[in-house]
């Protein structure tokens, strides 16, 4: 998967942890909230919120976890540095 | 070819099941399931191979399919496709789980196989997620089918049918709100008909679960468990760690018993439990079901998850599977233990084949947690990579980590050790220094526990192999036999094929002083039992392939040779030592030369040249190599360069009977043929040391070239005839032809040679015919000829009359009359010429071949 990594951000990669938003469909219990320690979760409406400070390989792994429990994801972020 | 792409839960492998199950269908199926995780390429490829062969029913033909520890995927991939175009019915190949695949090696390869399927096979593929497969082509020409989430949805209809066959009563209105909620994912309908299959009130079920915001995963894993029995929700949660588990792990698990019933149950009852092999007895969760209760073992019992690991690993390294031990030990987190164990079997682990395994669980140790133990994992890694250098880095690191050692840790790491360096040493051609430590080896182990003898076999099996190899090799010990005999003894009774082809494989080599007849009934006995395993074009064969290669062009059979050549090469592709790279390129550059092409035996021997002066030890071909270069200079019509070369050679190879000859070459192309016999005459009288009797052999006919140029032609026949007199008994061709012996042989009278069935095949072959080595076996049945028949077979290709044969013989005219007569009727021969030539094909010519 590593190949894929290097195409997201223009073949540029960026060392540093950002920070991240990703938005899953459905409530997340105890349960599914302790596959993502890194992250902190609101709940929105329908959604789940999590955020957290992360670095490209945290990311991947996020994601995959998300994969592998069948969630709903919706929308991934990263938010611009703060100034 | 078809791919079902679609995410966790979707129903894939149910519709995979469901769609093989089917009844009525002609074709067979060959299902490979990829396990979680899969880093290592040759293990999905075995899993893929077996499945094939148990599909195309010729997996009780040979033995199965074996690992390697010199895997060579470009090579499998050929094998499943002569599989697969052997079979003729309809084969459809079932790869499920595709996305465990993490090895970027094997997909490389899988493309392969995918874009080369013979037409009437079918390939299905079911992934969690689009892989990086280059299938455009297939795409472009209408090949590949694919079946995605919105294909493999639930309709509102097939909720209903679900529901209605696990015999659960709810309305339309609850089936409908049941649908919208779950949005037809399968696995969320699965787990909600569990829960409703017991549920007093299952309107109210599907009320709740609607009005509830949670993801259906969690919701449904919640209901799913809290409906089961106290001893059932136990046994999933305590059980979920694993990849496959049986009801005695299950019961060491749980501390309970009947467990095995338990898991019988839930492959009946549902679709998350299934079992793994026809008797039932090993099952897996499906990875959806095991990660979900996963998350729900380490939220409500956090503290037992490490002592589930310990206990797991426990029970499967006394089950001997170390490599699921070693990750739940790492699981476990007890890392210091996972290194050791690890340390212990890589070893083993690297004879299995599974050395991309081990690299996966070295990569698992979290850079804090790196320990000393794991250097000899990885110096034993760097050695099977071809990392020299490395290799001997960590080792360094071993050796000191093995000095602090408790006492019978130590006694453990120095084996180990030892072993690896035997290895590296080899590699490198670096030998006489390691002897001794092979020794030590190589030395039966007593009273020890079953467990260290098995290590202790291994160790000594690769020692023995090891030990032999550079005896062969680098020293010419007649010891390399014996070693390497004893070493395939042991290597068979350890169930070890790979190391019993390793050493047969070197025996041909190893045995310069038997008659080429037992050389190549050895290589070919090698060759077989590698064939039997699918390694015949593995590096482990490759010295035997190169030995019968070597023995065929010595006889003059130069296509043939050239054919085992190519094999010889073909199986070097991955791996190929600078030892046995040097003899490809003599054997080359003796084929070459066999053909008169003397430019282009030269660039062959001065390859060889190359090679012998990087090699770190001796060779034992090296006076060899330079002897054959430096002649094949001087032919070319370039002695003065030869002997400048010459004059370089160190003083311990210029004695040598091989550069002696060299030295008479040179003379003969300078016009010096007294300076020619000087050379050789240390060589014919036994007092300079020869690699083998083929130097003689060449010496006699230098001896006589130069005889023939100082007009002697008495003492040049005399030199002919001791040459072919040495030559009979193998039926050396190569030295006539190398040494451009054509006039000396054409100027010596037939009827006074005693070879004359030799020398007119040496005539063919300096006349540009390659002699064909057919085994008899491959001919029509043939009656055996008399001794009496032979011996006056032997006379049939002279110019000699029956008369004169028949006084050769001291027998009468009529005796060899009848003789004649039965010869022909038993080759189906119609005359002289042809009983010849029927004869030279059956090889009976000869006196050494006969039988």
């Amino acid at each position: 998967m590593q190949n894929h990594l290097g195409a997201l951000n223009h073949g540029f990669m960026d060392p540093a942890p950002a920070l991240y938003t990703i938005r899953i469909n459905g409530h997340l219990g105890t349960t599914m909230l302790s596959a993502f320690p890194a992250m902190a979760s609101q709940r929105q409406g329908a959604q789940t919120v999590l955020t957290g400070l992360l670095d490209r390989s945290a990311l991947y792994g996020v994601l995959a976890e998300i994969e592998a429990l069948g969630l709903d994801l919706v929308e991934v972020r990263q938010e611009p540095k703060e100034a | 070819m078809t791919i079902i792409s679609a995410p966790a839960g979707s129903g894939k492998t149910s519709l995979l099941r469901a769609w093989a199950d089917r009844p009525g269908q002609s074709h067979r199926l060959a299902v490979v399931q990829v396990q979680r995780d899969q880093q290592d390429a040759q293990q999905f490829w075995l899993a893929l191979l077996d499945a094939v062969r148990q599909a195309s029913g010729t997996a009780s033909r040979a033995e199965p399919p074996a690992a390697t520890p010199d895997f060579n995927g470009q090579a499998m991939v050929d094998r499943v496709l002569s599989e697969l175009a052997d079979h003729r019915g309809r084969v459809i190949l079932v790869i499920d789980d595709l996305h465990e695949l993490n090895s970027p090696e094997a997909l490389t390869q899988l493309t392969r196989l995918l874009t080369n399927l013979p037409p009437h096979m079918h390939a299905v593929l079911a992934t969690r997620r689009d892989l990086r497969l280059r299938l455009h082509q297939l795409r472009l020409a209408g090949e590949l089918a694919e079946i995605r989430a919105a294909d493999l949805r639930f309709t509102e209809r097939e909720t209903r049918e679900l529901l209605a066959a696990s015999g659960i009563a709810l309305s339309q209105a609850g089936a409908a709100l049941l649908h919208q909620r779950t949005e037809g994912w399968a696995a969320g309908l699965r787990l909600a008909a569990i829960s409703l299959a017991d549920h007093p009130d299952p309107e109210r079920f599907v009320a709740e679960f609607s009005g509830s915001n949670r993801t259906v995963a969690e919701y449904m894993i919640a209901e799913m468990l809290d409906c089961q029995p106290g001893d059932v929700h136990d046994l999933l949660l305590r059980t979920c760690l694993l990849d496959r588990v049986n009801g005695e792990l299950a019961d060491l698990l749980t501390g309970g018993s009947g467990s095995e019933r338990i898991l019988l149950g839930l492959e009946d009852a549902n679709a998350f439990v299934v079992s793994l092999d026809p008797e039932r007895t090993w099952f897996r969760y499906h990875h959806l079901f095991a990660d979900l209760l996963r998350l729900e073992l380490r939220r409500t019992l956090p503290e037992e998850v490490p002592a589930l690991h310990r206990r797991a690993a426990d029970w499967l390294i006394q089950h001997g599977q170390v490599v699921d031990a070693v990750r739940h030990t790492q699981a476990a987190g007890d890392w210091p233990e996972a290194a050791r164990l690890l340390a212990d079997h890589s070893f083993s682990l690297t004879l299995d084949g599974q050395a991309q395994t081990i690299q996966a669980l070295v990569r698992a140790f979290p850079p804090g947690e790196d320990h000393p133990e794991l250097a000899l994992v990885r110096a034993g890694d760097d050695l099977v990579q071809g990392r020299l250098d490395e290799a001997a880095a960590h080792l360094a690191v071993a050796e000191t980590y093995a000095e602090t050692a408790p006492p019978d840790r130590r006694r453990r790491l120095r084996v180990a050790i030892a072993s690896l360096k035997l290895s590296l040493a080899r590699r490198r051609g670096h030998l006489a220094s390691v002897v001794e430590q092979a020794k030590f080896l190589a030395s039966p182990v007593t009273g020890r526990s079953d467990e260290d003898i098995a290590l202790y076999s291994d160790l000594r099996a690769v020692a023995l192999m090891n030990l032999g190899i550079i005896e062969a090799w680098s020293l010419g010990l007649p010891d390399a036999e014996r070693h390497l005999q004893e070493g395939a003894v042991l290597a068979r009774e350890i169930g070890r094929p790979y190391l019993e082809v390793g050493c047969l494989a070197q025996l041909g080599f190893a045995s310069k002083i038997h008659p080429f007849a037992i050389t190549q009934r050895r290589c070919r006995e090698a060759i077989a039992l590698a064939d039997r395993y699918g390694w015949g074009a593995e590096p482990i064969v490759a010295p035997a392939l190169m030995t019968l290669a070597g023995t065929m062009v010595w006889t003059g059979e130069f296509d043939e040779g050239e054919l085992w050549l190519r094999r010889t090469a073909h199986a070097l592709q991955t791996d190929s030592g600078p030892g046995i790279r040097l003899l490809v390129h003599i054997v080359s550059g003796m084929l070459e030369a066999g053909r008169g092409r003397h430019h282009e035996a030269l660039e062959e021997f001065s390859a060889a040249e190359h090679l012998r002066s990087q090699l770190e030890g001796s060779h034992a071909l090296a006076s060899q190599v330079t002897g054959w270069m430096l002649a094949t200079q001087a032919r070319l019509g370039r002695p003065g360069e030869a002997r400048a070369a010459l004059a370089a050679v160190d003083d311990e190879r210029a004695g040598s009977g091989e550069i002696r000859n060299a030295r008479a070459v040179i003379c003969l192309a300078e016009g010096d043929p007294a300076g020619a016999l000087a050379a050789v005459q240390d060589v014919l009288d036994g007092t300079a040391p020869v690699i083998g009797y083929v130097t003689v052999v060449e010496a006699h006919l230098l001896a006589g070239l130069a005889h023939r140029e100082l007009g002697d032609l008495r003492a040049a026949n005399q030199a002919a005839e001791r040459a072919l007199a040495l030559a009979e008994p193998d039926r050396l061709v190569l030295p006539f032809a190398m040494t451009g012996s054509r006039e000396l042989l054409e100027a010596l009278p037939r009827h006074e040679t005693a070879h004359a069935a030799l020398l007119t095949d040496i005539l063919d072959v300096l006349h540009g015919a390659s002699l064909t080595a057919k085994d008899q076996s491959s001919w029509p049945q043939t009656e055996e000829l008399s001794p009496s028949e032979l011996r006056v077979l032997r006379f049939l290709p002279t110019n000699l009359s029956r008369p004169e044969i028949a006084s050769e013989l001291s027998v009468s005219v009529n005796t060899v009359n009848t003789h004649i007569r039965n010869i022909y009727a038993k080759l189906q021969a119609r005359d002289r010429s042809s009983a010849v030539q029927r004869a030279r094909e059956l090889r009976l010519l000869s006196a050494g071949l006969t039988r």
